[in-house]
């Protein structure tokens, strides 16, 4: 078998409102790329397998995970991370610089580590924008999908359930 | 973790990606959703050289429903197919399954026909489409031919590697559908799950890890239309699935094969009775 000559595609995407461009190998992930070519360091790479939602991005306005996807597949695209939040919840920050789903986590200790926490509020966010008034078995079913590996279901569950209206 | 080098295609037609396909294709992966893919690339399970991105092909996303089939494009996201009203009403059994299928996020992006395609032991969708008669739509360098599920998705069967899925086709079975799953955790691939879908007609039962590929069960479905929405009795479900479970028998180290076929009987009850408090449209004759 010939050895594969790998080519470098030119790559163009929106990553929280700045415009990337960049040229990556087709077998480059886009949550690798998030971190290293647009300095996204909130998109965490836990598994790898789209298991534990750690690196759950924004893709016009779809959550999805970012290890499941080629950083080809993105070109186009816009991205929304954490640093889009406010954006995502469809308001300006607060008077100490959260967010309400921030402030609300806040409140109900809802994170200890942290690392689950930037895939957790951007997916929740667009949960909550279609979802005003989910229940708790609506947001139980919600969190599938996202490990918290310091067991804080009951604090998530409690923060978001807070912002139920 | 990266995946092995490949080379990236992006077809805009059906033709272009089946020439692309018949220049290599074993050597090639078809990227849909890519949430069963990519992370076997990730892990280098799966080296292709060729990865064929379909999604820039037009029209595969459409649910559209014809006379007496559902037909959904390649390119159908499971988060779709599950909100769908058309799918609820003509496909119950489907809809309800597709509740079980991954999280939310993974629905999203992930594919009906790349879950199916994919068939991995003891998964829902795959179970489903055999016991409903799915066929599906596949085009290879000679042209576009409709092929039975079961004769992709049962045992030692598979697609030839320079075939192309276009479709599936479900037939129209309404009525009431159920779907329950005994799983590790919410969202993991099931120890054993279970499709009921009751009509006028008939009623359908499909059973997935129980056997390594999903299974029909005609004669435990037979016994479900008779009284439903009651259920039949444990001991009767498990003497019918005697008859009906001809494949070799699933177990992993987690979870050995005894177990889950002691545990089918009633992860099918669980699953008539969720048909029988379903919404869907009445059976009608009962």
């Amino acid at each position: 078998m010939e050895a594969l000559q790998e080519e470098w595609l030119p790559l163009s995407m929106t990553v929280d409102r700045a415009l990337v461009n960049s040229r990556v190998r087709p077998r480059h992930l886009l949550s690798d790329v998030l971190r290293e070519h647009a300095g996204a360091a909130s998109v965490h790479i836990g598994c790898g397998q789209g298991i534990c939602g750690a690196c759950t991005v924004v893709i016009d306005g779809v959550p999805a995970r970012a290890c499941l996807m080629l950083a080809v597949q993105a070109e186009g695209c816009r991205i929304q991370t954490v640093a889009s939040l406010a954006e995502l919840e469809g308001e300006s920050v607060g008077p100490q610089g959260l967010t309400r789903l921030q402030t609300a986590f806040r409140h109900h200790h809802a994170l200890q580590c942290g690392f689950c926490t930037p895939g957790l509020l951007v997916s929740t966010a667009v949960f909550l924008s279609r979802n005003t008034a989910p229940s708790r078995d609506a947001i139980v079913d919600h969190l599938n999908g996202h490990l918290c590996r310091c067991t804080g279901y009951a604090n998530i569950i409690a923060a978001i359930e807070s912002l139920a209206k | 973790m990266t995946p092995s080098p490949f080379r990236y295609a992006r077809p805009r037609s059906l033709e272009e990606a089946v020439a692309l396909l018949h220049d290599r294709p074993t050597e090639t992966r078809i990227l849909a959703g890519g949430q069963s893919l990519v992370p076997l690339l990730a892990q280098r399970i799966l080296r292709p050289r060729v990865v064929l991105d379909i999604n820039h092909i037009a029209d595969l996303d459409q649910i559209v429903a014809c006379h007496d089939h559902i037909r959904m494009g390649a390119l159908v996201r499971q988060e779709q197919a599950r909100v769908s009203a058309v799918v609820s009403t003509e496909i119950p059994g489907l809809s309800q399954a597709l509740d079980w299928v991954a999280s939310p996020v993974i629905r999203a992006r992930g594919t009906v026909v790349g879950n199916l395609v994919a068939n991995a032991p003891g998964s829902e969708l795959p179970a489903v489409a055999i016991a409903l008669g799915a066929r599906f739509a596949v085009r290879d360098f000679a042209g576009e031919r409709l092929v039975e599920a079961t004769d992709v998705l049962g045992s030692g069967r598979c697609l030839a590697p320079d075939a192309l899925v276009t479709h599936v086709l479900w037939p129209r079975t309404p009525g009431r559908g159920g779907f329950y799953e005994v799983a590790r955790r919410l969202g993991a691939a099931p120890v054993v799950g279970a499709m009921v879908s009751v009509g006028t007609d008939g009623a359908r039962v499909g059973l997935c890890g129980v056997a390594a590929v999903g299974v029909a069960c005609p004669s435990v479905a037979d016994a479900i239309h008779r009284r439903f929405p009651d259920a039949p009795a444990t001991a009767e479900i498990d003497g019918l699935l005697a008859r009906d479970l001809t494949e070799p028998a699933f177990g992993t180290e987690f979870v050995g094969a005894e177990y889950r076929r002691r545990i089918a009987p009633v992860v099918i009850q669980r699953a008539i009775a969720i048909a029988g408090a379903s919404a869907g449209a009445d059976a009608g004759s009962h």
